[in-house]
């Protein structure tokens, strides 16, 4: 399963992060379960089950002739990941995993030892019940409040302090002495989905965390926890290390999780935590699922009108959009031309300059069709299409006709010793997917990232030594 | 240079792929297990099997897993269950959760089942309720994959249509660990699930520990699955985490454990006896064929022609003499003596001038 672009971001992070930082985290139980479900494409899953028990070392070649040849790309793709992630341990031809990783991804499987890593469950009933339905509201509300901070600083609505720092740090807002200001990378992060969200502003907070002297373990232990614990119910501060309470203060400000009291000795994880080592297809997302799990619990249509879809388009690109919400007025306004306001609708339209001008602030064409087909109203869903054809392809449109070039960050490769070489290291690099462009006469080439070539250039060289030995043991 | 750049967005598309369901079918037939006690006991093959489900599980957040057992009378649901069950013993702070109720449920379950079964209750009876396991597992995928997702998604299939997996939000198959011998009692029912498999798309794993069912292997055949015959039943759950563990998205990329022989007769409908060849009604279909190969369709099938010449279903009377001798020994025509004194001779010339010189003939 190819982690989804939302965690793209935790991915790169947590390849920058030492050896010895895995080592570490592979301690505890539950945090080798959560990167084997959330980081791992699946082939490189299936490796994993087929080692974890058997005790000694089994061929890589066994393992590789496995995969059909034609899914060459996919092998070599979760083979780089569990090496990256130090899962796996190569000995000359031969594959193991991790001591450490298996010992404790078997703990998991099989429950046992001592290691409290999955939450420690408080028992017996709160003082004031803590349910679902109150969870859900609990964590739209300060999601929200964070939203619409983004959008209207200056607003009633202000987030802890800590948020705002964090939004500052992460470049997402821009704050000055006199008026805090959205940036460009805000605009596209409000228009993304929700579990992406909530891990733009966790892998924030892990590189910030880091400045505040935090135990950059520990962090990743509690993050990676939260995904494990079950929506509902209350578990134990007393088990936390210091840093982890540390935490507990800035999550609550997230929505993240729930908190009584700061002295409180229970905290309690929301839909945004126990979702965050899922797959955003395999659920619905953090928000429909909010929208629905709201709905559902109050029985009647709720009465705010953004949790049904507000939005009507016509093809003539005009958009009608039942609210009186400052967050969505100003969300539309990243995309549209506003036209008139109402005191319950507002009337907007969709041109190409209003939609060059969002494309220019990094916001793509699929994210503003997803949020007018996530935001339509009861009326557009009785169509096939929720939204017009003719709209969606001339937004589309509208984006490519700014493409005129495409840049790609990357590195070259030059002065190879033999074409042969050269060749070499240029089909390998084709196989993987990562050859931008080559030149064979003048032995360049230009891959997008260069760990993968590395490794295949050492381990070939390693191959190589080892043929020139044994060659030189013959003679 | 990165203002030029407006196309980043194309970087985003990434392959998403489905949860998968894992309906796991226990054959539980106790004379067969207890011709195992020795290799791979219950108990074992149970904590084994446990332990597959949860890896399966931590594949994704969203995968499932349900349990049924196929016991010699009934087939019944171990997991899910809807009446409730314990909490877990163990101390839930060192194993995930979903893990320990579902280890909790399935044994609890099990043990209530054996616990009803007495040694009255299994007389006259060595057989497993395969065929209503099968169907009880393609209903629940069914309920699982097509029918509360169209609750939630706009892709609800329309009355009358047959729903895919490739349109369902989640991947489907079952895995059958079989250890009783042959079904063709129940062959018509287990073949019509096999159908139903098929047509849904479903992929039918057998993990076979012990006897021999010529219909199961028909199944994984059909569906795409995987049939294997564990030469080393102790070693259940090395085989589970290696050969069965790939959901069907991933398969694509695998070779799979390669089948080397499809048995696939079938068993006529009078005797329910596994026969190489059949006879059916040439009015009704209920056709003529020699090894039925083709699985698409049923027909009733008698191992013998019908007695008294009249078709069981439709009452026509077959004019057998169409057969002709088919079926009876070839007969056996003497001919002149002389020919067969030639042909001896030739025999045996032949024979020697083949082998010359042997010991035997040299003394």
């Amino acid at each position: 399963m190819a982690p989804s672009a939302t965690i793209r971001g935790f991915d790169d992070y947590l390849q920058s992060l030492p050896p010895i930082t895995f080592q570490k985290l592979y301690q505890q139980p539950a945090t080798a379960l959560a990167i084997f479900r959330r980081m791992l494409p699946s082939l490189a899953k299936i490796f994993v089950t087929t080692l974890l028990y058997n005790e000694r070392p089994i061929p890589l070649a066994d393992l590789q002739s496995w995969v059909r040849t034609e899914s060459y790309r996919e092998r070599e793709d979760a083979f780089i990941k569990l090496r990256r992630l130090h899962i796996i341990h190569e000995n000359g031809a031969h594959i193991n995993l991790d001591p450490i990783f298996k010992k404790n991804f078997r703990l998991a499987l099989t429950g046992g030892g001592d290691h409290h890593s999955f939450g420690v469950p408080v028992a017996g009933e709160d003082k004031k019940k803590v349910d679902i339905p109150f969870l859900d509201k609990y964590a739209a509300s300060q999601f929200d409040c964070i939203l619409h901070y983004m959008v209207e600083p200056s607003g009633t609505q202000q987030p802890g302090q800590g948020v705002k720092h964090l939004l500052s740090t992460s470049g997402l807002m821009r704050v000055s002495s006199t008026a805090s200001k959205i940036t460009q990378a805000g605009f596209s992060f409000i228009l993304q989905e929700g579990n992406a969200q909530i891990w733009v502003l966790l892998i924030q907070y892990l590189e910030m965390s880091e400045s505040l002297g935090m135990e950059k373990t520990d962090v990743l232990h509690f993050l990676l926890m939260l995904g494990s614990l079950e929506l509902g119910q209350g578990y134990s501060v007393a088990t936390l290390t210091q840093t982890q309470k540390m935490m507990l203060t800035d999550l609550r400000d997230y929505g993240v999780v729930f908190q009584r009291k700061s002295t409180s000795d229970r905290f309690y994880p929301t839909r945004l935590a126990t979702t965050l080592t899922s797959d955003v297809t395999g659920l619905r997302t953090a928000a429909a699922a909010f929208s629905h799990a709201v709905t559902a619990s109050s029985k009647e249509p709720s009465d705010d009108p953004e949790e049904r879809g507000f939005i009507i388009i016509e093809t003539n690109y005009r958009v009608y959009a039942y609210t009186s919400s400052p967050l969505a007025i100003a969300i539309l306004e990243l995309f549209c031309k506003l036209g008139s306001r109402f005191p319950n609708l507002i009337t907007a339209k969709l041109t190409r300059g209003s939609i060059q001008r969002a494309i220019a602030n990094g916001i793509t064409a699929d994210q503003i069709i997803d949020y007018l087909r996530v935001h339509a109203h009861p009326i557009m869903r009785k169509n096939v299409l929720i939204l017009p054809p003719t709209v969606v392809d001339q937004i589309r449109l509208w984006q490519i006709e700014g493409e005129r070039m495409k840049t790609t960050p990357g590195f070259l490769f030059r002065d190879f010793a033999t074409q042969w070489d050269f060749d070499d290291t240029a089909r390998y690099a084709e196989e993987v997917g990562i050859l931008a462009w080559k030149d064979p006469k003048k032995r360049l080439m230009f891959a997008t990232r260069t760990d993968q070539i590395l490794d295949y250039l050492q381990r070939r060289q390693a191959q190589g030594g080892q043929a020139a030995v044994q060659a030189g043991k013959k003679v | 240079m990165d203002t030029a750049d407006a196309s980043h967005h194309y970087g985003a598309t990434t392959n998403e792929e489905k949860p998968s369901l894992l309906v796991l079918i226990l054959d539980t037939n106790p004379f067969a297990w207890s011709t195992l006690s020795s290799s791979l006991p219950l108990q074992k093959a149970l904590a084994h099997l446990l332990l597959f489900l949860n890896a399966h599980l931590s594949f994704s957040h969203a995968n499932r897993v349900a349990v049924i057992a196929s016991h010699t009378k009934e087939a019944l649901f171990l997991y899910p269950r809807s009446h409730a069950t314990p909490e877990p013993t163990t101390d839930p702070s060192n194993k995930y959760r979903l893990f320990s109720q579902i280890e909790s449920c399935v044994q609890t379950s099990l043990r209530s089942l054996l616990a009803s079964t007495t040694a009255s209750s299994l007389a006259g009876t060595n057989e497993t309720m395969m065929a209503g396991a099968l169907s009880l597992a393609l209903s629940y995928i069914h309920r699982i994959c097509h029918v509360d997702n169209s609750t939630i998604g706009s892709t609800a299939p329309r009355p009358g249509e047959i729903p895919r997996q490739d349109q369902a939000a989640m991947t489907a198959r079952i895995l059958v660990i079989s250890v009783s011998g042959d079904l063709a009692n129940q062959y018509v029912s287990v073949m019509n699930s096999i159908f139903a498999a098929q047509r849904m798309r479903c992929a039918v794993d057998i993990c076979k520990i012990a006897g021999d069912t010529v219909f199961l292997q028909q199944a994984s055949d059909a569906t795409g699955g995987v049939y294997m015959q564990l030469e080393h039943p102790e070693a259940l759950l090395q085989y589970l985490l290696t050969a069965f563990i790939a959901d069907p998205a991933t398969r694509r990329h695998l070779v799979p454990p390669s089948q080397v022989n499809v048995d696939f007769r079938a068993a006529c409908f009078c005797h329910k006896k596994v026969v190489d060849i059949g006879f059916v009604c040439s009015i009704c279909l209920s056709s003529q064929l020699s090894p039925l190969l083709s699985l698409c369709f049923m027909l009733f099938i008698f191992c013998s022609p019908p007695p008294g010449a009249l078709c069981t279903t439709c009452n026509t009377r077959l004019d057998i003499t169409a057969l002709g001798n088919y079926g009876g020994k070839p007969a056996f025509i003497s001919g002149k003596k002389k020919k067969t004194k030639k042909a001896k001779k030739a025999l045996n010339d032949s024979a020697s001038s083949s082998m010359p010189g042997t010991p035997a003939t040299a003394t």
